[in-house]
């Protein structure tokens, strides 16, 4: 009977269905509507672009742990995630080979050369898109179409770009040139040029909107319900919100992350009437505030942490949007924040449980001399 | 569990599942003497005992078989009359070796001789601490650390409050309850001879929100007694806690490395208070004590009063025996319990549980790199960074792990149970908490 009965240390009971993979297939269950959505929206293009970015990233995730003699940890899922959250920040006309390359990039180099899931300090998705976004790949990643073009040139007839002397190519994928499609400005971009007139409509860029409103604007509705050009992920508030939401009840994500960010956003969008409700629902905030900055490895453990580390986002997005003209201002945002994480999680001191007198910081490490070795322990 | 409640309560801590109906119902009922009890010589937290018998003794039941001068210490009884077989040492329930007293109990047991003592009500505070220490009183919601120390507070921290801790928040264990609804009476009365040892104008009993059938027999017993009233807590673990219970009762706050006598308290378990009940007002010292026996893996769980030192094959033979395919053992809780690599373990003065799980309910995974989810962190209740500590403990940065806390953790499992990455938390923090104390002592 001896040799039966499990030996351990307290406690013996764990918390049912709390595991990393459960965690993960909610983050894709979260995510599924906002796919689908996308797929109604920008036609079977999405379809490729996701299952190209997964299997990428789990046959990386794969090879990546064989090489590096680590157990291979696909169920876990974080894979997939990786694979959707990157196809979801990509253009719906990205070329197959750049969503290869990134998610390849995302998983060898962002997550496992740093050690892997739980190891990496930056969320790999988002430093693989930023780091498309300044090569030269980025000409293929940086072409929004309007909602529904498809309904041109069909919807199982996906397209692939190709860009000479400045001049944007659309085929469909058995080669014949497709004209019908038209680069179309998004509205955060169209925000960022000040052409919120009716000049925007008319002019060399026009809006990518379903619904526009009588001065030229896409519509709050437009915005919001995902009829806009954008990026795969980012188009429909609503169902990224409800995702969100989904993902808050079952516990996987922490609400007060999503909601410093999009809270101290909107504060200083409003202090500064700086377009508050437009700004809020253009671009990839919401998808970043409820999928990438809650990332659990990449964001600050401890509540006072997660605070700080979402107003300091919110407070980023703003000061790029605002201030400079810069695009990715969500992504870049994030990226920063993901940096000073570790700052956050060291030196931001949480008081003990009566502890007399709050602390705001952690003392300063004592610069160790050799680690002093413990007295033999008895057996 | 559901929806708001306005009982009392702490922040952090977890919602395990609780399984108390297995044994609720169950009345207690007196475990059969088993063929050779172990009673372990040393039961308590502080100074070791020295036997005081010897093999080929006679003992009786209540009879001093071990004790010690010094002042954090608690004799040791014998549960059963009988011959003394010898003094020889075992693997106690922690894993460590400890000395036994093994006893070969006569066929017949004689009821416990009932020394009518004087009326709860004229004993002095002095006399209530030595009965205390001479009935070998110890805390029985598991820490054992013996009470006539707890009830001598240093001079310059008056006592003004006893809290009875009857949350039992530990899932599956239900002897507490059984007591509050058998003997209720008893337990006030003890609470009186509490209040009395401290000087304590206030005491306070408080009871998770699950078990109202004995907050109403409580305060039923409790009716006319103007310095005690019962309080109902939210079902949450640990609750029972004693710097969680007193938070969530007083708003008081215990600092980290303090007692309660701090903040003017003194926390004892139902068990203890019914014991010194008993003790003051029939002489009887702590020789049994009531243990529930349940979990998936037993046939008919229940709660019985069992001697110390019958081993734990009995009362799970008194049961009904194991069912289903075995798997783990536990002595105690299973947030705090010890597994036990098998049935002989004698029970002690701190045993409140002897839970079977079948190996199904076994939930083990391998430990995963920390995600950091923050969830170990969110459940902490004395809001330590478990998983800092855990990295420090890799790294054997003792320094950094005492920063973030290992010190001041009581090892109440929250992080472990909650963890998706399935690492054992507590495991580090002893190893911490050893290595510390180590390094200090240098």
């Amino acid at each position: 009977m001896a040799d039966k009965m499990l030996l351990n240390v307290s406690p013996h009971l764990h918390k049912k269905n709390e595991t990393i993979s459960r965690a993960m297939r909610d983050v894709l269950i979260a995510l599924t509507p906002a796919a689908i959505w996308a797929m109604v929206v920008f036609g079977f293009n999405v379809v490729l672009i996701i299952a190209v970015s997964c299997a990428t990233a789990a046959l990386t995730e794969f090879v990546m742990r064989k090489i590096l003699r680590r157990k291979v940890t696909l169920g876990d899922y974080s894979a997939m995630v990786t694979g959707v959250l990157f196809a979801f920040l990509l253009p719906p006309t990205t070329p197959l080979w750049v969503v290869a390359i990134g998610a390849f990039i995302a998983i060898a180099v962002f997550k496992e050369l740093f050690g892997g899931l739980g190891k990496n300090i930056f969320n790999p998705a988002i430093t693989a898109r930023l780091l498309l976004w300044i090569t030269p790949l980025a000409i293929y990643t940086t072409k929004f179409v309007r909602p529904f073009y498809w309904r041109d040139s069909g919807f199982f007839t996906p397209i692939a770009t190709s860009i000479s002397n400045g001049v944007t190519t659309f085929k469909t994928l058995a080669g014949n040139v497709s004209a019908d499609v038209v680069v179309h400005a998004t509205p955060l971009s169209l925000l960022k040029s000040g052409r919120w007139g009716v000049s925007a409509v008319t002019g060399p860029t026009p809006v990518g909107a379903t619904w526009t409103t009588s001065s030229g604007r896409p519509s709050l509705g437009s915005l919001f319900l995902g009829l806009k050009s954008g990026s795969i992920g980012e188009i429909s508030v609503l169902l990224l919100l409800l995702g969100g939401l989904y993902l808050i009840w079952r516990g996987t994500i922490d609400w007060r992350i999503p909601t410093a960010i999009i809270g101290s956003f909107l504060v200083l969008n409003l202090i500064a009437w700086n377009q508050p409700f437009y700004n809020l629902f253009s671009g990839g905030l919401f998808l970043g505030a409820f999928f990438m900055a809650t990332d659990w490895v990449t964001s600050p453990v401890t509540r006072r942490g997660k605070w700080i580390y979402g107003i300091g986002i919110g407070v980023t997005i703003f000061l790029i949007r605002f201030v400079y003209i810069w695009p990715e201002g969500v992504a870049v945002s994030i990226f920063i924040w993901n940096i000073l994480t570790l700052a956050i999680d060291r030196y931001i001191a949480v008081p003990k449980f009566g502890e007399v007198g709050t602390t705001v910081f952690n003392k300063l490490p004592v610069l160790p001399g050799p680690a002093p070795q413990p007295a033999k322990k008895e057996a | 569990m559901s929806g708001k409640t306005a009982y009392k309560t702490f922040k952090g801590g977890i919602h395990p599942p609780y399984n108390k109906e297995l044994a609720r119902e169950s009345a207690i009922t007196p475990c059969p003497v088993p063929a050779e009890v172990l009673i372990p010589l040393t039961q308590h937290i502080g100074a070791p005992n020295e036997p005081l018998v010897a093999a080929g003794d006679r003992v009786e039941v209540g009879q001093k078989i071990g004790g010690s001068e010094a002042f954090v210490s608690a004799p040791v009884h014998s549960s059963v009359a009988g011959t003394v077989k010898g003094i020889k040492e075992i693997t106690g329930f922690t894993g460590a070796k400890v000395k036994v007293v093994a006893i070969t109990p006569d066929a017949e047991q004689p009821d416990f001789a009932k020394q009518p003592g004087k009326d709860v009500d004229s004993y002095s505070d002095e006399e209530v601490r030595a009965i205390a220490r001479e009935a070998g009183l110890v805390g029985m919601g598991g820490a054992a650390f013996p009470t006539h120390v707890k009830l001598a507070p240093p001079k310059d921290k008056p006592v003004d409050m006893v809290i009875i801790n009857a949350c039992e928040c530990e899932p599956f264990l239900t002897c507490d309850h059984r007591l509050m609804l058998e003997r209720p009476t008893d337990l006030v009365h003890g609470l009186k001879l509490l209040l009395k040892a401290v000087g304590a104008r206030k005491g306070i009993i408080g009871v998770e929100a699950n078990k109202m059938d004995a907050v109403e027999a409580v305060r039923a017993a409790a009716q006319g007694e103007t310095d005690i009233t019962v309080e109902i807590l939210d079902v949450k673990y640990p609750e029972g806690a004693e710097k969680m219970l007193i938070f969530a009762l007083t708003r008081r706050k215990v600092p980290p490395g303090k007692l309660p006598s701090e903040v003017g308290c003194v926390v004892q378990n139902v068990g203890t208070a019914v014991a010194l009940y008993e003790a003051a007002s029939w002489g009887k010292p702590l020789y049994e004590r009531v243990i529930t026996v349940s979990g998936p893996g037993i046939k008919e769980p229940g709660n019985l009063l069992v001697r110390i030192g019958t081993p734990m094959s009995a009362l799970i033979d008194a049961c009904g025996g194991l069912q289903g395919e075995p798997g783990k053992v536990i002595m105690g809780g299973p947030m705090t319990g010890w597994a036990q690599p098998d049935t002989a373990t004698p029970v002690v003065k701190g045993t409140s549980g002897v839970l079977a799980f079948t190996a199904d309910l076994i939930d083990v995974a391998d430990e995963h790199e920390c995600v950091r989810c923050g969830k170990c962190i969110d459940a902490c209740p004395m809001f330590l960074q478990p998983n800092f500590i855990v990295q420090a403990v890799k790294k054997e940065l003792w320094d950094k792990a005492e920063m973030w806390g290992a010190m001041d953790c009581f090892e109440c499992g929250c992080c472990s149970f909650t963890c998706p990455a399935y690492i054992p938390h507590v495991t580090y923090v002893r190893e911490a908490k050893a290595d510390i104390a180590a390094l200090k002592k240098r």
